[in-house]
């Protein structure tokens, strides 16, 4: 089965080739020629020792350089051939990659916490994907060189055999020798970066707390902490540049190695003719291939130690696609890189009208915890304003999200219009429902790219929820107005700011059923009073299901519902619960606590 | 193109402490140059000979010599480039440290413009790309540089007019990869900006699932992803042109070399001008003559690269911190007076309706507690960053025991005005060093006496490993109060005379509130203190009020009187509700 946890790696670099047959096909033919083309090189020049010996003449000089001049054009028209056809194959191979990859993390419910930091999901993104890449492109680079290094085999054991085969002692040692050390050099470069990754991180944390260490007067003491990281930094570095250097010596020196073996070997017989003597262009040869020999030894460890390295980081993407298996990666996907692009499809907008939302027993706890919400009903009709509340940690955020599928409920059933929702991820969307999260994130586009995110939104309705949001105002005040960049790369926004835009981009897709979270946080109760006014004014049919202890949402609500400990305690208007609910009484007291006088 | 003097300025100031160091590396270097050179010479020694006939005991120990110059060579190379990494990682660590320094001290209106990602950026992104020139550089460009000329200087005395055919060649190669280079830099700059783009898209989706799944906005973001791929990949295809360009280029140097050697070495050897072991030294020459060349190549790029490195740490040392301090007073121990004078202060410099406080004057005897209210955004917090002197105001004075802040010694006032804030910053490390700031000479005993005299001794017997226990990074994994709760030990550490606190707004558990309320009380006690308070129990502990709406002081007075006075604001306040109103 391909189903496999962790698949073989040689396995994954054939699903590679397999995806761009005709691409790897001919880099495979173009590099094998650029790496082998060189032997030739070596052979012109033994041929000119040899004229040479016997007394060369103006028209084999002639030759000679037509041959050389020859060789270098084609072997340059290779060389273009390559890398470009190289580039276009490597970067489809990891755009795929990334593609699925990114596929896939939306399939995930958006709310449940990924095991991995947001950094790290970035670093599997780009790094752990190039490092997949990396050996399958040393593939191409394998084969010709074990090419080269055969066909220079090859010759140079038609000339001598027996010094052949002695000069590839060193060669062979070498090749051990550099797949042994490998792991050595593994761990010196893992510790090197672990070291670097200590500082960078030091220095972010630094400098996202510059105003705690200015006001505690502590710039001194984070300085030396600095100061010993960079220490430890600068031992691991040393050591590993060092052991990198040795190597790159030790294997420069089987050449050498062999060279002067070469000598020892030819002394004596090195421009004798007959059968035991060896021509100046020979030795010339065996000087010029045995380096190609070499090279092929060298890549061999070269590219077992980036196979390591790409098994680990497909062992790190497989835990990325969350229970999918490692094939997922590289399913076919249309990377839309040739030709125009298309643009965005488009949500289907025919739905039936909103009747009901109902909710039984749903139920989801946090994965080894017990926090979470059991057993929730909950119900919304046509044009019905729901709140949702509770203390901090009573289950209320949570209940949205489980609504909306960004939680996988582990229980319960979800019923709009009377349809059973399987998948409430797929189905609690546009049209039908938009949500605000508490802490909403914008991203680095326009802020009217921000707003509509693709969807078809007309002027009316654009302005309309501008307008709902209480956000014009700021946009008239953006030196760009709606084409100000935005998001993390763009005009740092106002919490209140950030906040209304999302209310105002939920507005734009026009859904059945509005969800927001907590705005008390970023809105003041002036702005939040009046965003529920024009909104009930402008839009009097929605739905809507919020989570908010302010007096203007509970007392607008048609039901408010009270959650403790995961679980709803009580339900009706508020009038009702201030009778009822003891829970709701504190809230809502809480809200206007009496002044403890005296 | 190459910054030159501000490199060798730089380069000056941060080696001249290992000059010894750097005078050894040289001495290697030039041995190790040498044995390079050296080695042809045997071989064409060895052919000469062997052509004409020497006995195997005669070319034997020159083979031997050559395998014991190869190794002897690499080994002083190691040597060499152990030396070359230890200086530059020392020399740049050193500039690694005075530029955090520096920076660290720059005014906080510095910080917020800038984010941490560009400042790690800049300290350890742009100084390792310029460590390679503290240590390759004397290396690969010094040493390649003389290789090249030993191998020319030797093949004129082999030839002159070999000599001279290959050192035209040589240098017109290398203008001509400059050139060729300074063609293919903007492309692979491009490169770098739209995959800087690319992850960038990654980190914000990942940070933004829930907003892009519940507002069915996936499909767009594909196609964004698609977007980006499909601008990058022609700049791919061509940047990998790029490398073809330079790769033939200075594969063409090579060849020009080569088809040069038949040439001059067939006309040469016929009229008995070179030997044959000549003839193949001037090959190997030709053969070795290229890789330096594309070293040295590599290096200049290099540091053509780290010419914005340089100018880029040249600019932040160059700037300065906004605070200009005037004397060097110290404040005197004890409860200290604090008082606005007509202070006016905008976040902006430049613009002029951008004012956050406006003409704001007030005066808080010692070791009296202020209430401070105000909507958010009313101009709370900037109070507190004026008090600890984060920010100096564009006009008027605040007074810390009497004198302008700018007059009392930054160290001394941050010593003794202390503040905690609603988001307390902490640190991937433990609660002990959270709470000393990585100092390690304040001793356990000392933090176990402020614990328990903030009675918070039961709570850290509560954590898994007390004082050593790891907090993760962003909220450490502690609720808003317990942070707090640390926020207030770090202050209780240095004992100061002006506490500023502004008040967790978030909902607290009873029993954290409960141990807030505790360690407030004494962190008040006999200090002058402002409180940005969000619950009337809080507000409750002040003798003042002070009431600020859009910049400006609406309100002052002592809190008894303004909750008698129907009138006032305070008193409205109150019967509105605070927190309703405040928010």
């Amino acid at each position: 089965m391909s189903d496999e946890r962790t698949p073989n790696f040689g396995k994954v670099l054939g699903t590679m080739m397999r995806t761009q047959p005709w691409r790897y096909a001919l880099a495979l033919v173009v590099w094998t020629l650029i790496w082998t083309m060189p032997v030739l090189v070596g052979v012109i020049i033994a041929f000119f020792f040899d004229q040479l010996e016997a007394g060369i003449d103006g028209n084999t000089v002639v030759l000679v350089v037509l041959a050389t001049l020859a060789y270098a054009v084609a072997r340059t028209a290779m060389i273009f051939v390559g890398m470009r056809n190289h580039a276009s194959l490597l970067f489809r191979a990891a755009g795929a990659m990334r593609r699925n990859l990114l596929l896939r993390m939306y399939e995930l419910p958006g709310a449940e916490t990924l095991d991995e930091t947001p950094g790290e999901i970035v670093s599997r993104f780009r790094d752990d994907v190039d490092h997949v890449i990396e050996p399958f492109d040393l593939t191409v680079d394998l084969i010709g060189a074990l090419t080269a290094g055969t066909v220079a085999f090859a010759i140079l054991f038609s000339i001598d055999p027996v010094m052949t085969l002695v000069i590839s002692i060193p060669v062979i040692v070498v090749a051990v020798v550099a797949n042994r050390t490998g792991g050595l050099i593994r761990r010196y470069r893992r510790e090197a970066r672990v070291a670097t990754e200590a500082i960078t991180g030091y220095l972010g944390e630094t400098f996202s707390a510059t105003q705690s260490i200015k006001v505690a007067g502590a710039e001194e003491t984070m300085m030396r902490r600095f100061r010993s990281l960079n220490g430890v930094r600068k031992e691991m570095m040393v050591r590993d540049r060092t052991l990198t250097e040795t190597m790159h010596a030790v294997f420069r020196n089987t050449i050498n190695i062999g060279t002067g073996l070469i000598l020892l070997l030819a002394a004596g017989r090195l421009g004798s003719t007959g059968d035991a003597g060896i021509s100046i262009g020979e030795f010339a040869l065996f000087v010029f291939l045995l380096e190609y020999v070499s090279d092929a030894s060298y890549f061999i460890g070269v590219f077992i130690a980036r196979a390591k390295q790409g098994s680990v980081s497909i062992e790190r993407l497989i835990t990325s696609l969350h229970g999918e298996p490692w094939s997922r990666l590289f399913r076919e996907t249309d990377l839309h890189l040739d030709g125009p692009l298309p643009e965005v499809e488009l949500v289907e907008r025919a739905v039936d009208p909103f009747e009901s939302l109902r909710v039984r027993g749903l139920t989801y706890h946090y994965p080894g915890s017990p926090n979470g919400i059991s057993e929730v009903d909950l119900e919304i009709g046509a044009g019905e304003f729901v709140v949702v509340t509770g203390k901090i940690g009573s289950g209320k955020t949570t209940l949205l999200r489980a609504v909306l599928g960004l939680l996988p409920a582990e229980s319960g059933s979800i019923v709009w219009n009377n349809a059973a929702v399987d998948q409430p991820k797929r189905a609690m969307i546009p049209p039908r429902s938009a949500y605000t999260p508490q802490v909403p994130k914008l991203f680095s586009m326009s802020l009217e790219d921000n707003l509509v995110l693709g969807e078809d939104v007309s002027e009316h309705t654009l302005d309309e929820s501008i307008y709902i949001a209480t956000m014009r105002h700021d946009i008239d005040l953006m030196p760009e107005g709606l084409e100000t960049m935005v998001g993390p790369r763009g005009v740092r926004l106002s919490g209140g700011q950030v906040q209304r835009s999302a209310g105002a981009r939920m507005l734009t897709r026009d859904p059945q059923l509005l969800v927001l979270d907590d705005v008390s946080s970023a809105l003041d109760v002036e702005t939040e009073q009046i965003m529920w006014t024009r909104l009930f004014n402008a839009r009097s049919n929605v739905a809507a299901l919020v989570v908010s202890h302010r007096h203007a949402a509970l007392a607008r609500a048609d039901r408010v519902i009270v959650m403790h400990d995961g679980r709803v305690v009580a339900t009706g208007t508020a009038d009702e619960l201030q009778e009822t609910s003891p829970r709701f009484r504190a809230i809502w007291d809480g809200v206007l606590e009496p002044v403890s006088r005296g | 193109m190459i910054p030159v003097r501000a490199y060798f300025r730089l380069f000056a100031r941060y080696l001249r402490p290992y000059r010894r160091r750097a005078t050894v590396l040289a001495v290697v270097l030039f041995t190790t140059i040498g044995l390079q050179l050296a080695n042809p010479q045997l071989i064409a020694e060895f052919i000469d000979r062997a052509v004409s006939g020497a006995p195997v005991d005669e070319l034997a120990p020159l083979a031997i010599a050559f395998m014991v110059i190869a190794v002897v060579h690499q080994v002083f190379l190691v040597w060499a480039t152990y030396i070359a990494e230890q200086i530059g990682w020392s020399a740049t660590n050193q500039l690694r440290s005075d530029l955090a320094d520096h920076i660290l001290h720059l005014d906080l209106g510095f910080h917020k413009a800038t984010s941490p990602g560009e400042l790690i950026e800049r300290i350890d992104g742009d100084v390792t790309a310029l460590s390679n020139f503290f240590s390759s550089m004397a290396i690969k460009v010094i040493g390649n540089g003389l290789l090249v000329t030993g191998i020319i200087v030797l093949l004129w005395v082999e030839s002159w007019i070999v000599g001279l055919s290959i050192t035209v060649f040589t240098a017109l190669t290398f203008l001509g990869l400059f050139r060729l280079h300074g063609v293919t830099v903007p492309w692979h700059k491009a490169i770098r900006a739209t995959s800087a783009e690319m992850f960038g898209f990654i980190g914000e989706q990942v940070d933004g699932r829930e907003d892009v799944e519940s507002n069915g906005a996936t499909a767009f973001m594909v196609n964004r992803f698609d977007r980006i791929q499909h601008k990058w990949l022609p700049q791919v295809v061509r940047g990998w042109t790029g490398w073809a360009i330079m790769w033939s280029a200075s594969m063409g140097l090579y060849f020009l070399s080569l088809m040069i050697g038949f040439v001059l070495g067939a006309y040469l050897f016929g009229v008995g001008t070179l030997t044959l072991g000549s003839v193949y030294l001037v090959f190997q020459y030709i053969g070795m003559a290229h890789r330096p060349i594309e070293e040295i190549r590599e290096q200049l790029v290099d540091l053509q690269k780290a010419g914005a490195s340089i100018e880029r740490v040249e600019d932040l040392f160059a700037t300065e911190s906004r605070l200009v301090q005037r004397e060097h007073l110290i404040l005197p121990e004890g409860p200290l007076g604090l008082a606005f004078d007509h202070v006016t202060f905008s976040y902006d410099d430049e613009a002029g309706d951008d004012v956050v406080l406006d003409d704001v004057s007030f005066d808080i005897a010692p070791g009296k507690v202020v209430g401070l209210l105000g909507r958010t955004g009313s101009g709370k917090s900037t109070i507190a960053r004026l008090v600890t002197r984060l920010y100096e105001p564009q006009q008027g004075a605040v007074l810390v025991g009497g004198v302008p802040t700018w007059d009392v010694e930054l160290e001394n006032l941050r010593q003794r005005v202390a503040m905690v804030t609603q988001d307390v910053q902490l640190f991937r490390a433990t609660i002990r060093d959270n709470l000393t700031f990585f100092d390690p000479t304040v001793t356990d005993d000392r933090l176990y006496e402020v614990i328990n005299r903030l009675e918070l001794d039961e709570w850290l017997a509560s954590l898994p490993d007390g004082l050593d226990t790891m907090l993760e990074s962003g909220s450490g994994g502690l609720s808003a109060g317990q942070a707090q709760l640390l926020a207030f030990t770090r202050v209780f550490l240095r004992d100061p005379g002006v506490v500023v606190l502004d008040e967790a707004s978030s909902r607290l558990d009873p029993s954290t509130e409960a141990l807030i309320e505790k360690a407030v009380d004494h962190l008040l006690e006999n200090r002058t203190a402002i409180l940005i308070a969000h619950r009337l129990a809080t507000v409750a502990r002040a003798d003042d009020i002070v009431i600020l709406e859009d910049g400006k002081v609406i309100e002052q007075g002592d809190r008894a009187s303004l909750e008698a006075d129907p009138g006032s604001v305070f008193a409205h306040l109150l019967v509105a509700g605070m927190e309703e109103a405040l928010a």
